[in-house]
């Protein structure tokens, strides 16, 4: 491929956008003006939160090596840990996925979004909802629900602003044309999390379900979050770049939306597996299972279907978008295979509760969804700020950090997990024992930490410079080595 | 209606599906569970579990704060298992142990023990010749544990957690309170003694009532009380 038909395939003026612009329809540029403020607005704070909750992340990386590290009360590892992980999951992945789902759905419904203050006063209450969770957390007033363990007040924000920012979504949703896969993804994704935070924790709340109930209702509020709510939003994100960047449309269409249904059924039943099997009703152990297992069909025949489409196309070679999308791409179905693989009853057996749980969650999070998300916001700045990225090298060094580092970090975690699990199944080894052999891989993920950090720190600098348009002088799409995003 | 029409009804009837298949059903099974009754000649012998309002419950709320639940579990795995072999409880938890918490704190991993029995005189079965192995895990072996965890137990990777103790300066015969078992190489200066915080003292005390060894129908022991072999 010419350098000249990348660069055509890159910019903001490709010939799919061309061809799906009615002449009635107002244009992409009045489209992103409308949606401009609120969704950079986003991405900046997303950003921040990328950041802030990396360097917590490497913090809590160190303390598993070193608990006696920085021992104050507020950065233990106990507080620290879901701090970090919460902070990554709704002030990154969420405000990002906010902003990008979007930028998409205003784009394939062809639509002047309306009412910009509704959608920020959304966006502010929804990062308030991030920062009241932060500080509760660190500040030791923390639920102790796997994975809700922010106090109910941030996710009253939370929810609060995600009604807010989904109906200003929704007034810019054309109901009335055939929709695309893209913007069926994202649509459905945000439904689900409204739905979910708001039963899941008034369920809480009010005590209507009690006891070990309630840990359950946690885990598929939790789950829904991961699940529910940001693969469909990574998987709608891939539909839409891919196609975009590599010039080829979706193939087989009816299918995918098939699989999409598929998804849905699949992980909605998934979510209680995260609860211990001799704490759920039988059925219910063998049901999320099962449907954890089955996950991997969809995913796999989706990203498949994407994969196909960017080999299909003529376009797209060195686009940093394209790279970043087929790596976050590649991980989910390599996360969905890792969640059938610990669904197994003799697997879960061995590495229940280990570092390998952990791991699988952050192979799915901080490495496939949030490769997605950087991917689309490398296709979308440019388009929003009406300049180009100023340096390959500052993508092509964060590639390496958020690619390889989250990749090596998650690797350590997974290695982790299988040494202490193997040796936590032989009761004649003390608990300590155990530890010292799961113990083995905190350096490395620690390191891995370092490279993670130093490439989003490139980003986070990236992006500011995009936000305040410094880029290319001379305005050309800023391409990765043409031939090597392979 | 076109495929795409039925995004938002198929998504409701999806999240519908989930909620009665992982909520509703399952809350209708384990939402009626009440304590176990033991009866002899129609005469109350005991209850399991009962509701605690002592100094515990203010100490479960500590264990929260602190975050403990992200490096311990409180859940014995399957009768049959490794966990039951080491001695963290002579039997499987069920859902009826947790009838009066609300959430119950099972615990995101198992970066230290778990606890669900730690306040059992039979919890752990460290072999016979670990010169660690403590004569009894009382509330003075507790305390000393959260503020210097390795001074008992040398390979522990857990923090300490001296920032809920206080150096006091001695009056009189002294805090009645204070650690007194400290190893010569953590004995603050003369004329100073360490005292646990209201905090601390809540937290032992909580960490002492988790006793989860009661034999119930569904979950009959299956290990003996007392310490194993090893």
């Amino acid at each position: 491929m010419t350098e000249a038909a990348a660069v055509e395939a890159t910019s903001s003026h490709t010939p799919l956008d061309t061809a799906a612009a009615s002449v009635l329809a107002p244009s992409r540029t009045a489209i992103d003006a409308s949606v401009r403020p609120v969704v950079i607005g986003l991405f900046l704070t997303a950003t921040v939160w990328l950041l802030l909750s990396t360097l917590l992340g490497a913090l809590a990386a160190v303390k598993l090596d070193h608990p006696g590290f920085l021992n104050f009360s507020f950065l233990t590892y106990g507080r620290l840990a879901p701090a970090a992980e919460n902070t990554f999951l709704f002030g990154w992945c969420g405000t990002a996925a906010l902003g990008v789902g979007a930028w998409i759905i205003a784009r394939t419904s062809g639509r002047v979004s309306p009412g910009q203050p509704l959608a920020a006063f959304g966006a502010v209450l929804w990062n308030g909802g991030v920062l009241v969770g932060l500080v509760a957390t660190l500040g030791g007033w923390l639920r102790p629900l796997n994975g809700l363990e922010y106090p109910l007040a941030s996710y009253v924000m939370l929810f609060a602003g995600l009604a807010l920012f989904s109906t200003w979504v929704l007034l810019t949703f054309n109901d009335e044309e055939h929709h695309s896969l893209a913007a069926m993804f994202i649509m459905a994704a945000f439904l689900w999390l409204g739905l979910s935070l708001l039963t899941g924790n008034l369920l809480i709340a009010t005590n209507s379900v009690t006891g070990v109930v309630q840990q359950i209702v946690a885990a598929w509020t939790a789950g829904a979050v991961s699940r529910l709510f940001l693969v469909p939003i990574a998987l709608g994100t891939a539909c839409y770049i891919i196609p975009k960047v590599s010039g080829a449309p979706i193939i087989a269409g009816s299918f995918a939306r098939v699989m999409f249904w598929m998804y849905f059924i699949c992980a909605g039943l998934s979510l209680a597996a995260k609860v211990p099997g001799d704490l759920l009703p039988l059925w219910l152990g063998a049901t999320a299972a099962s449907a954890s297992i089955l996950i991997v069909v969809p995913v796999a025949a989706l990203v498949y279907i994407l994969f196909a489409s960017a080999s299909a196309g003529h376009h797209g070679a060195g686009s940093p978008s394209l790279r970043f999308t087929i790596f976050g791409c590649g991980g989910l179905v390599l996360s969905s295979l890792l969640i059938a693989f610990s669904s197994i009853r003799s697997v879960d057996s061995v590495l229940r509760f280990t570092l390998f749980d952990f791991g699988v969650h952050s192979l799915l999070i901080h490495v496939s969804v949030t490769m997605v998300l950087f991917g689309a916001i490398y296709y979308m700045m440019p388009r929003l700020s009406e300049c180009e990225w100023l340096s390959s090298s500052l993508i092509s060094f964060h590639f390496l950090g958020a690619a390889y580092g989250s990749s090596m970090a998650v690797g350590m975690l997974l290695l982790s997990g299988l040494a202490a699990g193997e040796a936590i199944s032989e009761g004649a080894s003390s608990f300590e024992q155990v530890m010292e052999v799961g113990s083995s891989y905190f350096w490395g993920n620690s390191i891995s930490f370092l490279l993670v950090l130093a490439g989003h720190a490139a980003f986070g600098l990236h992006f500011l410079l995009m936000a305040l348009k410094i880029g290319q002088p001379a305005g050309e799409p800023t391409l990765l080595r043409a031939g090597s995003e392979h | 209606m076109s495929h795409s029409g039925i995004i938002f009804p198929g998504i409701i009837a999806c999240f519908a599906v989930s909620l009665a298949a992982t909520v509703i059903i399952p809350n209708s099974q384990l939402g009626s569970l009440s304590p176990e009754i033991k009866e002899e000649d129609g005469r109350f012998v005991d209850a399991y579990p009962v509701a605690d309002l002592s100094l515990a419950a203010r100490g479960k709320e500590v264990y929260v704060s602190q975050g403990c639940q992200s490096c311990h579990t409180q859940v014995v795995r399957g009768n049959d298992t490794a966990d039951v072999e080491r001695g963290w409880g002579v039997r499987k938890t069920v859902p009826r142990d947790y009838l009066f918490e609300n959430p119950p704190l099972v615990g995101a991993g198992r970066l230290g023990p778990d606890l669900a029995n730690v306040g059992s005189t039979a919890w752990r079965n460290e072999p016979a010749d670990d010169p660690y192995k403590p004569v009894k895990r009382d509330a003075a072996w507790q305390m000393l544990h959260l503020y210097h965890p390795t001074a008992v137990s040398k390979l522990s990777n857990m923090p300490s957690y001296s920032f809920l103790f206080q150096k006091h300066r001695i009056a009189g015969s002294g805090d009645k309170d204070a650690l007194t078992n400290l190893p010569k190489t953590l004995l603050p200066e003369d004329g100073f003694e360490i005292v646990p915080s209201a905090d601390v003292k809540a937290l032992v005390a909580y960490l002492l009532s988790l006793d989860r060894s009661h034999s119930l129908k569904e979950a009959p022991a299956v290990a003996a009380s007392a310490p194993a072999h090893k």
